[in-house]
């Protein structure tokens, strides 16, 4: 039996499209059906309440600190994660010498499980029996990185500690891709090293870099397991991110439709983004 | 030749898959009543039982062992545990009690979650006899005077002290007077030391300052106390203790919020007094059960507010060899009242196998049953049990005598961890010293209003 080229394609992507919608499509659907239900934990669904839930999720001040906070960090994050990505992909495009253990270390970060991180920092940073607590005291600096003044910044900082080596990987990545005739070209036109870095190889390598900013901005924008193991999003509200916040809707207190209401928020809100991207991407 | 061989592998394949099934069929009825419940051919039901891992399914697992050998075979019934992740228990718990299942027969409940188990629960009543049981640790698993669940390990909080230092306090004539000097300096008023079983909250506060380097340079310990001060229910749970020992509560007799109360300002005022004065590690804003066990092991904190299961760890030599055995047990300062939460099994509204559950259920509630559990390792709640165990682990009497004397449950109510979520994020931020003590009851006191009027 000979396919038509068309049917062939569907067949052949079939398996992928059942995968999608199983995966994506049902799912997100069904969050959009809890949105606009009643539902309660152990409860079951009551009634339909139309935008009800919706409305008391735009109306929480809590929601929208959360959003306010996670963008916070998914923006200071990602700029430096990028920045320090560039940096350390520069380093590594040339040769020098122990270059490849260096580069198995670099990349470690990047396997350890963000919630093992969280226990490891918890660990580090913990004044009674901490490492990083004692060799500070060993130097008479007294420092409580957890004070509520502090603690943003210390979720930032870890937040790039375990991310800027997958920045960097893309990164670097571009970088080994640009024609080496680039740099001997700007070279004999006598151009300065950081001359040829910003106005001939980042405009060449830009495209990489928004793919860079697009997942990892994505990424530190659904932020949960660090920081929930560190600060369960405290004190008070402080580190409390939009994650955590619908976790915490949904099975501390029950709230599932109302749980799913603001996932559906907070989807539609990064799904505007997505063109901003695309745009850019498809020049 | 390939087509043949073709056909081979797919009739070897059919045959494999079609055997599987057998294999698989037969497995579930000799496991009596297979996966989903029921009866096997042996007459035998199974009962499932969904638990969490941790040292207290490791001590039920004994007590099921010992009943499936025994009793059970009389009961003619199986019991099989169920153990889902600790972490996500209660989610997978929810998924299926969304869902209505009869996937398992019974649910692993607490205190503190129950009012949102309830619609899924049966009511115990009349058919399971929990009379042996503390009252506090039975009606911190009723709702509504219903009995949802039958308690199965129960936890309670102490004032956990250096009993050295406090006893050296008690006696040395300078660091009586320097006591004096420092509760002056902290509280505008000279107070005596006292033995920690008859501290009040002003005692508790000075005792933190005598203890901590900040008031005292020669205290042995940095810290008078460790706070623990985390965004996290289980903190609410022990910031209670000074609510209640205070005189307060959540909610009033007709079940108003009452956040707003001299005795929440007071409770959060010796939080506060405490976190500011630096008697208590900066490090407390992030601390919970773990964080507060170290700073006692350290030999950083003279005294703590801890849980009950803590005290063994501490006197044990291998696992705390600075303070192994100076550890001592008091009651909360102020009121002496003492948080109270069961974990325990509650009969699935949609179960298959109801009654071999209840027969199953009623041997749990026999000594016999939880001297098995108190042996593998858990802490029931029956006086007799714990009593009994009392020179192989000196803080289980201490367990029985303090929840049956001063033991008490947080309101347990569908609201119950909603409300808790909602005061761990208001107050944990005024704890330390972020938002003020005032405007943090104020919204806990509309949070909390608002999560009863859903």
């Amino acid at each position: 039996m000979v396919y038509s080229d068309k049917a062939a394609k569907w067949v052949l992507s079939f398996p992928l499209l059942l995968f999608w919608v199983v995966m994506v499509v049902f799912p997100a659907g069904y969050a959009i059906y809890l949105s606009l239900h009643d539902v309660s934990m152990g409860q079951g669904m009551s009634s339909f309440s139309g935008f009800g839930n919706y409305l008391e999720i735009l109306r929480d001040a809590d929601f929208w600190h959360s959003i306010g906070f996670t963008l916070e960090f998914a923006l200071i994050t990602t700029v430096l994660e990028l920045v320090f990505g560039f940096l350390l992909a520069l380093l590594f495009n040339r040769s020098f010498p122990g270059k490849r253990p260096l580069l198995s270390m670099v990349l470690l970060p990047i396997m350890v499980a963000p919630s093992l991180m969280g226990i490891m920092f918890r660990l580090i940073l913990n004044e009674n029996n901490g490492v990083a607590t004692y060799f500070l005291s060993l130097l008479h600096i007294q420092v409580n990185l957890f004070d509520p003044d502090l603690v943003v910044p210390l979720m930032i900082v870890l937040d790039i500690m375990q991310w800027v080596p997958f920045t960097f990987l893309i990164i670097y990545s571009g970088l080994q891709g640009v024609d080496p005739g680039l740099y001997e070209a700007a070279s004999v036109d006598g151009a300065s090293y950081w001359r040829t870095v910003l106005q001939i190889i980042l405009p060449v390598i830009a495209p990489i870099f928004f793919i860079a900013a697009f997942l990892r901005g994505i990424d530190a924008f659904r932020t949960f397991d660090v920081i929930y193991v560190l600060t369960n999003g405290g004190p008070g509200n402080v580190t409390k991110t939009a994650s955590i916040y619908i976790y915490e809707a949904a099975f501390k207190s029950g709230q599932i439709g109302q749980a799913a209401s603001a996932s559906v928020i907070v989807a539609v809100f990064l799904l505007l983004l997505i063109p901003f991207f695309v745009k850019r991407l498809s020049k | 030749m390939k087509g043949l061989l073709t056909r081979c592998v797919t009739l070897a394949l059919s045959l494999t898959v079609i055997l599987a099934g057998c294999g698989s069929k037969q497995d579930s009825s000799t496991n009596a009543g297979g996966a989903s419940g029921g009866s096997g051919q042996s007459g035998t039901s199974k009962v499932s039982m969904v638990y969490w891992p941790g040292p207290e399914s490791d001590a039920m697992q004994k007590v099921v062992d010992a009943y499936n050998s025994g009793q059970g075979k009389t009961d003619g019934v199986n019991v099989e545990m169920v153990l889902l992740s600790r972490d996500g228990t209660y989610e997978k718990e929810a998924a299926m009690m969304s869902s209505k299942s009869d996937e398992v027969d019974m649910y692993f409940t607490a205190s503190y979650i129950i009012g949102q188990h309830a619609p899924s629960l049966d009511a115990l009543d009349g058919k399971v006899n929990t009379d042996g049981y503390l009252k506090s640790s039975v009606d911190s698993l009723r709702m509504n005077n219903e009995t949802l669940a039958i308690p199965m390990d129960v936890s309670n909080h102490f004032l956990l002290y250096r009993q050295d230092l406090i006893d050296k306090l008690l006696s040395d004539s300078a660091w009586k007077s320097k006591y004096g000097e420092v509760s002056q300096k902290v509280l505008g008023q000279t107070l005596e030391p006292k033995d920690p079983k008859d501290w009040t909250w002003d005692d508790f506060i000075a005792a933190a300052a005598f203890f901590s380097q900040e008031y005292n340079p020669d205290s042995p310990t940095k810290y008078g106390t460790a706070l623990q001060m985390k965004n996290l229910i289980f903190n609410v749970m022990i910031w209670d203790d000074f609510l209640w020992s205070s005189g307060g509560s959540w909610l009033d007799e007709s079940g108003k919020p009452q956040l707003n109360s001299d005795a929440a300002k007071k409770a959060m005022g010796i939080y506060s007094t405490i976190y500011n004065g630096k008697m208590t590690s900066p490090n407390s804003t992030v601390a919970e059960y773990p964080e507060t066990q170290a700073a006692l092991q350290s030999g950083n904190a003279a005294f703590a507010v801890q849980w009950g299961a803590a005290y063994d760890e501490l006197n044990d030599p291998a696992r705390s060899p600075n303070i192994a055995g100076k550890i001592a047990v008091a009651p909360i300062p102020g009121e002496h009242k003492t948080h109270v939460h069961a974990l325990g099994v509650g009969l699935n509204k949609y179960a298959k196998n109801k009654e071999a559950a209840l027969k199953w259920m009623n041997y749990l509630t026999t000594k016999d049953a939880m001297q098995i559990y108190a042996d593998g390792g858990g802490i029931p709640p029956i006086a007799e049990v714990l009593n009994g165990l009392g020179e192989k682990k000196p803080v289980l009497p201490l367990i029985a005598e303090h929840v049956d004397k001063y033991g008490y449950s947080t309101p347990i109510i569908a609201e119950t961890q909603p409300i808790m979520l909602k005061l761990a994020e208001d107050l944990s931020g005024a704890w330390a010293g972020k938002d003020d003590i005032g405007k943090a009851l104020e919204k806990a006191q509309s949070d909390v209003s608002e999560t009863l009027s859903k």
